[in-house]
């Protein structure tokens, strides 16, 4: 790849342009777009989301660290998204390296490409845009006129499997720990040090991890020896953490994209974290603790966003919405603030209890567009063994009141292949789906419809269900097909996830730093978009696992015992393993652990070891 | 009140999808503190309609669109105000007020008038040029095959051309069109300059064409009119 100048880059891009499908996901002129002077800046960073524009656009951790990053006069942030297959066509036919939307500046001119991991199928991804951008994608072949190559995000918890092409993990929250980073680029810059140098220089930094200073060995049988640490770096490394949500930074000017995204709304982030202990779900546990944001600080951000953006709703996000304490209050204002302006609200994760059909009720006024619950499990056992505090009764209850009050769909979300499941757990999913649906017909409501959706469980790192194994893909197959059969009925409708991406997520969730040889064979032989069931393609999959000598089974079901060093234990949510298997046997004996935000700390041990607490705004 | 806007679709907001341009008005005008009108019933959405699409990568110099708001306000104020608020490329022209009843932009435009620019693929003579673009129009019928999901359909093009001139400035090509525009379609630019290529063996390098679409119109035995005026 020749060494293209931004100007020409953006003559030769706006030629085809209108020939791609959907130019705008490439211009980065859209409204609140920052576009600052390169030359005046000190550090130039590239935020990279490895997926189409549409989704990385709806991601609020994209729209928070790009406006926090270009609030220091210092550094510069632009954004880069995978190029949809069409425009990747395009650019390597031409030759035109990946560029970022704001400067059409070439990715190789930035000093670091920072990206985003919020999916394990997206890895593939992260590698093709290094390889359009004309970045080696191995670190030992960078050289130092090559940006640093780092990662952040959920992912990075367990980034094993990336070693080799990251230069260094941002683990955790970084929303003070990124600027401490670029300070050090900045430094850098100024009075170079050997890369060694200031390897070990930012490792210092709370929650990096810089992979080539841990050295991982291997036992005969495949499992793990032992991780060592080298001299001068934390032996584990522990998250960052923000500690007052209350006065993090939060843009109230965020980008208004020309076309349409997933979620185009603004977003008000009302609390971080989630204290429900749901023992399968990842974020649960690396989001602790709880911490809300107070009715003031809210209702001034919707002001501004309202003002900076012209969105007609506003969605409350967090993990579990309905669990924050002002909830009600927040909507209450809102609406009466701005509901003349045509302004809405939108929840976007509900619990299962009437209270909540009671909330959505005021904020969807009109839109009647269907309520999703997720019990998650078909019976009462398997819903104690997961810890969704839920019950059949809860669930008729909130789905009567939905009925009652307009709603002719409701959507039931269910996983299949949780540990300890068995034939009666997915009749389960059967009979709940039926009385969902005579509840409506009992009701009088006609065109009823009740969609029940399935996904394959994925043990994820840091959740005690990290030692489970994967159930195979075949026995879930079958579970889904027969749940497809019994669930023939004019009101129901079954969707199931792909249990082959499922199975490969497992792999790279749990997988170690043997398994980078195969993300870029992988790579080189097409795939991408892995996420994407159009551009998943098993079959390669299955062979570089084969010709690599790489056993998948190895790593998604195979049951880890709680002896065996775990490739991601040098890694530190601040929930403890000594939590996680309590909580582990816990499931196992299908006893329930309450929700620490109402009585009492469980013991997870985030709060005591790092000195930070839950915190309530209600 | 109903307003009429001219505005310009020029620079990156060419690249804005007509589907996409509601939403960048809506946004804008909501920023702006303005109230639209709503309309009625399950999914309330404001008063917005423009005219013929534009296609993505086209820039337009006069577009319109009739916009809807809840209270009447002063026309300078609300175009300022707006202004402050659109994208890079769109930039608003004029505004007038339609009186009640006034029909909408889609039942009053017709006409369409192109600029197009395009390198020459090999030199020739001016004559040459006038001799081609003569021929052409005088044919009766010109077929033209159209690439759609269903497969190619042969259309007869000739029809919605009100107007074909062409002239050398440089090593380009530079042609001014006019067509009809109905509920019935009409022609694209580049339908015709493909045309011209075939039959008349002009040497146009099509790759590197550049269109402006220079306004839409309200033609009436042989008199354009701007919507604006004519509300
Ligand atoms: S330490 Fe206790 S209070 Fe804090 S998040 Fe964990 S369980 Fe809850």
């Amino acid at each position: 790849m020749s060494n293209f100048t931004a100007a020409e880059i953006r003559r030769q891009v706006e030629r085809f342009l209108p020939k791609v499908l959907k130019p705008s996901r490439y211009l980065g002129s859209e409204w609140n777009a920052i576009r600052k002077d390169w030359d005046k800046t000190e550090v130039q960073m590239a935020f990279a989301f490895p997926d189409v524009y549409e989704v990385g656009m709806s991601h609020l951790g994209t729209r928070i660290l790009y406006h926090l990053v270009n609030s220091f006069p210092e550094f510069l942030c632009e954004r880069v998204f995978a190029p949809w297959v069409d425009m990747e066509e395009t650019l390597r036919a031409k030759g035109i390296p990946l560029y970022a939307l704001e400067s059409f500046q070439p990715l190789k001119a930035f000093d670091v490409v920072g990206f985003t991991l919020q999916y394990e199928m997206s890895y593939t991804n992260i590698l093709n845009m290094l390889d359009l951008a004309g970045i080696p994608m191995r670190t030992e072949e960078r050289g130092p006129e090559d940006p640093w190559i780092i990662a952040g995000g959920p992912c990075a918890f367990n980034p094993e499997p990336l070693v080799g092409f990251v230069d260094f993990f941002l683990i955790g929250e970084s929303e003070e720990q990124l600027p401490e980073v670029l300070r050090l680029i900045a430094e850098q810059k100024k009075q170079p040090v050997s890369r060694k140098d200031f390897l070990v220089r930012v490792a210092q930094v709370q929650g990096v991890y810089v992979p080539e200073f841990y050295h991982v060995s291997y036992k005969a049988d495949g499992r793990i020896e032992k991780i060592e640490s080298e001299a001068g770096v934390p032996a584990v490394v522990e998250k960052a953490i923000v500690q007052d949500l209350d006065q993090a930074f939060f843009p109230t000017n965020p980008v208004v994209p020309y076309m349409e995204i997933v979620h185009d709304r603004m977003m008000l982030e009302v609390m971080r974290g989630c204290s429900r202990g749901c023992r399968f779900c990842q974020a649960g546990m690396l989001y602790r603790p709880v911490r809300e944001r107070s009715l003031e600080t809210l209702m001034k951000q919707t002001e501004e966003l309202v003002r900076s953006t012209g969105y007609d709703q506003v969605a409350l996000t967090s993990l579990s919405s309905g669990d924050y304490t002002c909830i009600r209050p927040v909507i209450e204002n809102i609406l009466e603030k701005h509901g003349a302006e045509g302004v809405g609200v939108s929840l976007p994760s509900l619990r299962v209890d009437s209270f909540d059909v009671g909330l959505a009720d005021t904020v969807q006024k009109a839109r009647k567009s269907g309520l999703t619950f997720a019990p998650e499990a078909g019976s009462q056992r398997l819903r104690d063994v997961i810890n969704k505090g839920v019950t059949e009764e809860n669930l008729l209850t909130a789905v009567e009141e939905a009925f009652k009050k307009g709603w002719s769909t409701i959507k039931l979300y269910f996983m299949v292949g949780l540990p300890t499941e068995t034939q009666e757990d997915i009749d389960g999913i059967v009979d709940l789906a039926k009385k969902v649906a005579n509840l409506g017909t009992k009701l009088g409501r006609r065109n009823i419809t009740v969609t029940i959706s399935t996904s394959f469980f994925v043990p994820k790192p840091h959740t005690p269900f990290q030692w489970e194994p994967q159930e195979s893909k075949a026995s879930v197959d079958l579970k889904q097909r027969y749940l497809r059969d019994k669930l023939r009925d004019r009101r129901l409708k079954y969707s199931y996830h792909d249990v082959k991406t499922s199975y490969l997520e497992a792999v790279f969730a749990k997988g170690d730093r043997r398994l980078a040889p195969l993300l870029e064979w992988a790579v080189k032989h097409g795939c991408r978009f892995d996420g994407w069931s159009e551009h998943f393609h098993e079959e390669v999959w299955m062979e570089g696992f084969k010709e690599l000598g790489i056993d998948p089974h190895f790593y998604a079901n195979r049951a880890v015992d709680y002896d065996d060093i775990l490739p991601w234990d040098h890694l530190e949510s601040g929930v403890t393993k000594q939590f996680m298997m309590e909580e582990h046997h816990r499931a196992l004996q299908e006893t329930k652990t309450i929700d620490c935000r109402y009585d009492q700390c469980t013991g997870c041990g985030i709060c005591p070891g790092r000195g930070v607490q839950i915190e309530l705004k209600g | 009140m109903r307003l009429r806007i001219a505005y310009t679709k020029i620079e990156d907001a060419r690249y804005i999808a007509h589907l996409d341009l509601t939403r960048v008005f809506e946004r804008a005008i909501r920023r702006a503190g303005i109230h639209m009108s709503y309309s009625e019933g399950f999914n309330p959405r404001p008063k917005i309609s423009f005219g013929f699409a534009l296609a993505v990568g086209t820039e337009g110099e006069r577009e319109y669109v009739d916009v809807d708001l809840e209270q009447d306000m002063d026309l300078g104020e609300v175009l300022g105000r707006v202004q402050e608020q659109l994208p890079p490329g769109i930039r608003l022209l004029q505004v007038s007020a339609l009186n009640q009843g006034a029909k909408p932009l889609m039942a009053v435009l017709n006409a369409a008038s192109y600029r197009m620019r395009v390198p020459m693929a090999l030199p020739i003579q001016a004559e040459r040029l006038q001799e081609a673009v003569g021929a052409w129009l005088a044919r009766e019928h010109v077929t033209f095959s159209r690439y759609s999901k269903k497969g190619p359909t042969d259309k007869d093009i000739r029809p919605w051309i009100k107007q074909l001139e062409a002239e050398i400035r440089g090593d380009e090509i530079v042609f001014e069109l006019e067509v009809e525009m109905g509920n019935a379609g009409s022609v694209r630019p580049e339908e015709v300059l493909a045309s011209l290529r075939e039959l008349e063996n002009l040497p146009l390098d099509l790759e590197a064409l550049q269109i402006k679409r220079t306004g839409v119109h309200v033609s009436y035995q042989g008199e354009k009119k701007s919507p604006i005026d004519e509300a």
